[in-house]
């Protein structure tokens, strides 16, 4: 199958009215359940804006479900936040010296558990997005990945924070390439390179980490492939700084109940420039192998960012 | 048996899960199993019961099989009525709204959440009395030892300290009021019966009868036992609201634990008050302590530890009041002790050679 050079391969077909009668009915839900819902309220917004999103001549299927993001986040809760509360709170009971050891034992596993949820998040979401009955995923449960995360960010600051876009580049391109849609393996190449000059100048002019934050994007996305297929990203500085201004506006303007849309607007902005060249042979894009467990409730696969 | 699906507007296709390829076919329902029938192909049998919902839009609706990873049958269109109550249920909000409708379910929801609020929220309150005293007071020992060194101690002082707590209390054996040598107005109750009045305090009293109104309210917080309510509302905050949000969380823990809480500190005040009348002793001293206060906060906060003492304590203005009010003109006050037991215990920090000096103490700098 060719692509039309005319047309984007992605295509975004949501309507705003349709979107707030999920998203307002979310709100109320969340707010009336003490949080609880939000796990469900995702799912079914997600639901919407995959089936909205058209590659190609299919649309996107998210197949994850509440109930996995709900355990994913007790999972996080029973393992980590209550006995790291628990242990602080009788720390700070027997002396300042061992809540300050706990808290920064704390600090660490906040780190190396950001780095694993970065990961986790884009398994997660491959492994429940669908396309012509076929998924994502990834065979890598990304622990490794956690250290490495902490070790590239960190000597990304060292240097006066000089090496921060080859961390960020790097653990881009090592995310991806552990992951796979089908039978076909991501390839990333983001390279520092081209953004290494915007990076110096936003130290001079503080403006030029928009331009920075813009082309890092373009950068990232520019530098994927998944076999036959490359993709870009085309959103101009300029771009970004509409949707931010709009953002805000539309916020401030409903009193903050705007602030349901903002996923809808930011899922639109990445969809309407996000393109793909290159071909898809339907015959050859088998199931993927990676594992998945029964009904997708397997411990950690299922946290989500949402939950950290 | 086989039924003939001949409406124009209805199609269906299918995902076998094992390539991308999308196949038009045609649903041969067989009882409770079906084929699909593709061109000169036919795929199955399967079995409606194995089928779930997975998602729909506006024009279609799509269906999984169990076990079958990415097979897909998508209807599209009117759905002939034969093959209606085969198909399994869609979902909307999720299983359970879905099966109570989402009013029913909202007002369930609403119902268990202002239970749970409830419940969470008097929590410390009936679980303190629980906690047996013996667990309250080794976590006193844990928690405060000997505080560094820095309780004062001489033989005049500590004499005329336990005449006053035995004139403010029937039962004072299980209180250990100490002076602590920390340069603060402040006092505390803390777990296990142990009431610290700090140096600071001491000192800017104009007579006993005040620390006596200060150290009943210490004591109305022991007997009541908010210690260990203030204890358990801490760990109790720190644990929900740091499993929702750190950020949020933190703020919200100090701002709402900070000390007892303003009803706490109104029982504490009447509780002093009543054992202040109890033992014959004049309300006005504690009265001129709280206007003390209410000047203080009023003109500058450059006092840390004073606006730490009004910040969770009600209105100093509204407390004075309220001593003022016990006043009774007809009552024959004494002082609460005589100026030589005042003097002793006034003196008992400068007189103690081993005591520790306050600074660089920080347990209750947090």
């Amino acid at each position: 199958m060719t692509e039309d050079t005319k047309k984007s391969a992605f295509q975004f077909h949501g309507n705003w009215v349709d979107f707030a009668k999920i998203a307002l009915v979310n709100l109320l839900l969340t707010i009336i359940t003490l949080g609880f819902y939000r796990f469900w309220a995702t799912t079914r917004e997600r639901e919407y804006l995959w089936s909205q999103t058209q590659f190609i001549d299919e649309r996107f299927e998210w197949v994850g479900t509440g109930k996995e993001l709900f355990i994913g986040f007790i999972i996080i809760a029973f393992l980590f936040l209550i006995p790291f509360s628990l242990l602080y709170f009788f720390a700070t009971i027997i002396n300042p010296l061992a809540a300050g050891i706990v808290y920064i034992i704390g600090l660490l596993f906040v780190f190396y558990f950001v780095g694993l949820a970065k990961y986790r998040m884009l398994r997660y979401r491959l492994s429940r997005t669908y396309w012509h009955g076929i998924r994502g995923g990834s065979d890598d449960k990304g622990f490794r990945f956690g250290l490495t995360y902490m070790i590239k960010t960190t000597l990304g600051f060292l240097p006066l924070g000089l090496a921060n876009p080859w961390a960020t580049c790097e653990l881009w391109n090592e995310r991806w390439e552990k992951l796979s849609f089908g039978p076909n393996d991501f390839q990333s190449h983001a390279s520092y390179n081209s953004v290494f000059g915007t990076y110096l100048l936003s130290y001079i002019f503080f403006p030029f980490t928009w331009v920075y934050q813009a082309r890092l994007r373009r950068t990232l996305i520019d530098g994927l492939r998944l076999e036959k297929l490359e993709f870009a990203f085309t959103a101009s500085t300029f771009d970004w700084i509409g949707l931010i201004i709009v953002d805000v506006l539309i916020v401030l303007g409903t009193l903050g109940i705007g602030l349901i849309f903002i996923p809808y607007r930011h899922w639109q902005f990445y969809i309407n420039h996000l393109e793909a060249y290159g071909e898809v042979n339907l015959d050859a894009l088998t199931q993927s192998q990676t594992a998945k467990e029964k009904h997708g409730e397997g411990l950690l696969d299922a946290f989500d960012v949402g939950a950290i | 048996m086989a039924n003939d699906i001949v409406d124009p507007f209805f199609s269906v296709s299918h995902f076998d899960g094992k390539t991308a390829v999308r196949r038009k076919v045609e649903i041969q329902t067989i009882g409770q199993n079906f084929f699909l029938l593709e061109n000169e192909r036919r795929h199955g049998p399967y079995t409606f019961d194995y089928m779930h919902f997975v998602s729909k839009t506006k024009d279609n609706i799509s269906y999984g099989y169990e076990d079958i990873d990415g097979w897909r049958l998508t209807l599209s269109g009117p759905i002939p009525e034969g093959l209606k109550p085969l198909l399994p249920a869609t979902r909307t909000y999720g299983s359970w709204i879905d099966k109570l409708g989402l009013g029913k379910a909202s007002v369930a929801f609403i119902a268990v959440s202002a239970a749970v609020l409830v419940v969470g929220m008097t929590a410390p309150q009936w679980l303190a009395p629980i906690i047996p005293q013996s667990v309250e007071n080794s976590l006193g020992d844990t928690l405060v030892g000997d505080f560094g060194g820095r309780f004062c101690n001489t033989p005049d002082g500590k004499a005329a300290l336990a005449k006053l707590t035995n004139s403010l209390d029937g039962n004072p054996d299980d209180l250990q009021v100490e002076v602590v040598n920390i340069d603060m107005l402040n006092a505390v109750a803390l777990p296990g019966g142990k009431i610290f009045l700090f140096e600071g305090l001491i000192q800017q009293a104009e007579s006993v009868d005040e620390v006596a109104g200060v150290l009943g309210h210490e004591i109305g917080h022991v007997r009541e036992r908010h210690v260990m309510q203030g204890l358990l509302r801490q760990l109790g905050l720190s644990l929900v609201l740091g499993g929702l949000n750190e950020n949020v969380g933190g703020v919200l823990n100090s701002a709402l634990s900070n000390s007892y809480g303003r009803d706490a500190e109104r029982e504490a005040d009447s509780h002093s008050i009543r054992v202040m009348s109890e033992a014959n002793i004049s309300p006005i001293g504690t009265k001129g302590f709280f206007e003390k206060l209410a000047d203080m906060t009023n003109e500058d906060n450059d006092i840390s530890e004073m606006t730490s003492y009004m910040s969770s304590h009600p209105l100093s203005t509204e407390r004075a009041a309220a001593f003022q009010k016990s006043f009774d003109a007809n009552k024959d006050y004494k002082p609460a002790l005589s100026s030589a037991e005042w003097g002793a215990i006034k003196s008992m920090c400068k007189n103690d050679p081993d005591v520790k000096s306050g600074f660089g103490f920080d347990l209750f700098d947090e």
